[in-house]
């Protein structure tokens, strides 16, 4: 199948395919050409392609099947496309409703303040992934392909308990889902109808990314680890 | 942001299964919370176990397991059973459930159907329910959580027990479609339950 193709299928997967390297621009050539040409494991791709594109579609044991350094990598790119592209763009988006607001600048100020406490939120969220979850993901399954399991890495096997971290996402989740609601009931009626509804359209899309992120670490990163731990833990007696 | 009902659907191939959970998605406020294709072992237990509110099961299956489920679920109060049927199901099966389903009906009647036995239960007036605006009690309490107290300081303030207080703010939750504090707190500042001042003032 060409990629154009699946593009035209589905286009909100381009920031999906973004994230493996690959940007617009390939032509009439296959998903295999593409992949083969950028290094990327088709199967890997395809099957996340296909997971973002259907949720009826999510091949758990397959998925689990690839190694934790590849989820990360993908995973990492994801934070980066939040953090670099997508929060800005939303930010900006509801800077300038605030600023159309005039006479309700007071609800419109507030609204935005809520993002900015929502961004923070998210910010320090991804880098305690990025600095302790996902580093430990990939010591762990070096410490399986190698056979070294260093004092430090049992240290931390048994002092952090990778369970811990799940509850932050519903939080996370739950402000932007407080962040739309105030938008769609109670901000009072905007001045730009046509402005409002692209950032609700942009939050919609956002909480979708999130959630297709949510899902791809609580039901296969984390289940993973939690293998990896048991597997170590079982050979080191 | 409903009450929901609890789905159950007893059904063994994948593509009625996918048409069935299409159809559900449809009407709000039903969630499919499982799906069995009828050879289980203790069927009826395992079903029983969830408390679903509707028990869709089709026809076609083994009607020795039929007979038994049936029999079973209807010595449970509350379960709603739908039967599945197309042209050839014999009036003798089909007339074993209260309700009945077509599967050679279109999208718009199946859906129908589905409203009147869902209206039964009374889901509609739930749905409306949450619709009505904060009582005094719960703007009170709302008030008090945008000041930043917690549920056992408003507790004690108003005489009511911290569970009752938590009572009160999933109503709030429920109703306005607000699940954060700080989502709590923009609400109030911006219908003017609190002023920003109070707010900083109680910081302290």
């Amino acid at each position: 199948m060409k990629l154009a193709d699946v593009v035209h299928h589905d286009h909100m997967l381009i920031p999906v395919i973004n994230r493996f390297g690959i940007h617009l621009g390939f032509g009439d050539k296959t998903i295999e050409a593409v992949c083969k040409e950028k290094q990327v494991n088709i199967g890997f791709f395809i099957t996340i392609i296909n997971a973002f594109h259907d949720s009826q579609y999510f091949p758990k044991q397959h998925l689990q099947s690839f190694p934790a350094s590849m989820l990360v990598d993908y995973l990492l790119k994801t934070h980066q496309y939040y953090i670099e592209d997508k929060i800005p763009e939303i930010e900006g988006l509801i800077r300038k409703m605030t600023v159309n607001a005039k006479s309700n600048e007071a609800s419109y100020l507030l609204a935005q303040n809520f993002f900015t406490e929502y961004k923070n939120e998210l910010t320090a969220h991804v880098e305690r992934e990025e600095k302790r979850v996902y580093p430990y993901a990939i010591t762990l399954e070096e410490a399986i392909k190698t056979g070294l399991v260093s004092d430090a890495l049992l240290q931390q096997m048994n002092a952090y308990s990778i369970t811990e971290y799940e509850a932050e996402h519903e939080n996370v989740e739950e402000k932007l889902f407080d962040l739309k609601n105030i938008i769609i009931k109670y901000l009072p009626a905007p001045s730009n109808d046509q402005l409002s509804f692209h950032i609700l359209d942009e939050l919609f899309m956002f909480e979708k990314d999130l959630n297709e992120h949510a899902r791809i670490e609580n039901m296969i990163l984390i289940p993973k680890v939690e293998a990896m731990e048991f597997e170590l833990k079982n050979r080191g007696q | 942001m409903i009450a929901h009902l609890t789905v159950v659907l007893v059904e063994s191939t994948y593509l009625m299964r996918a048409g069935i959970e299409k159809l559900l998605s449809e009407l709000p406020g039903l969630v499919l919370r499982e799906v069995f294709d009828g050879t289980e072992k203790n069927l009826s237990g395992k079903i029983k176990e969830i408390k679903p509110d509707l028990v869709i099961v089709n026809c076609q299956i083994d009607q020795q397991i039929q007979m038994s489920l049936v029999n079973s679920l209807n010595a449970e109060h509350g379960i709603v059973q739908i039967g599945l049927t197309n042209e050839t199901t014999p009036l003798n099966i089909s007339s074993r459930f209260s309700h009945i389903l077509n599967s050679n009906e279109g999208k718009f009647e199946l859906l129908e159907a589905l409203r009147k036995i869902i209206g039964k239960r009374g889901i509609k007036n739930e749905a409306e329910k949450d619709q009505q605006n904060l009582t005094a009690r719960e703007l009170t309490i709302l008030k008090k959580v945008a000041l930043g107290l917690t549920n056992q300081q408003i507790a004690d303030e108003l005489f009511l027990s911290i569970h009752t207080v938590m009572t009160h703010r999933k109503n709030i939750t429920k109703k306005l479609g607000i699940k954060t504090v700080s989502g709590l707190i923009v609400y109030a500042l911006m219908n003017k339950l609190v002023e920003m001042g109070e707010i900083e003032r109680s910081k302290k």
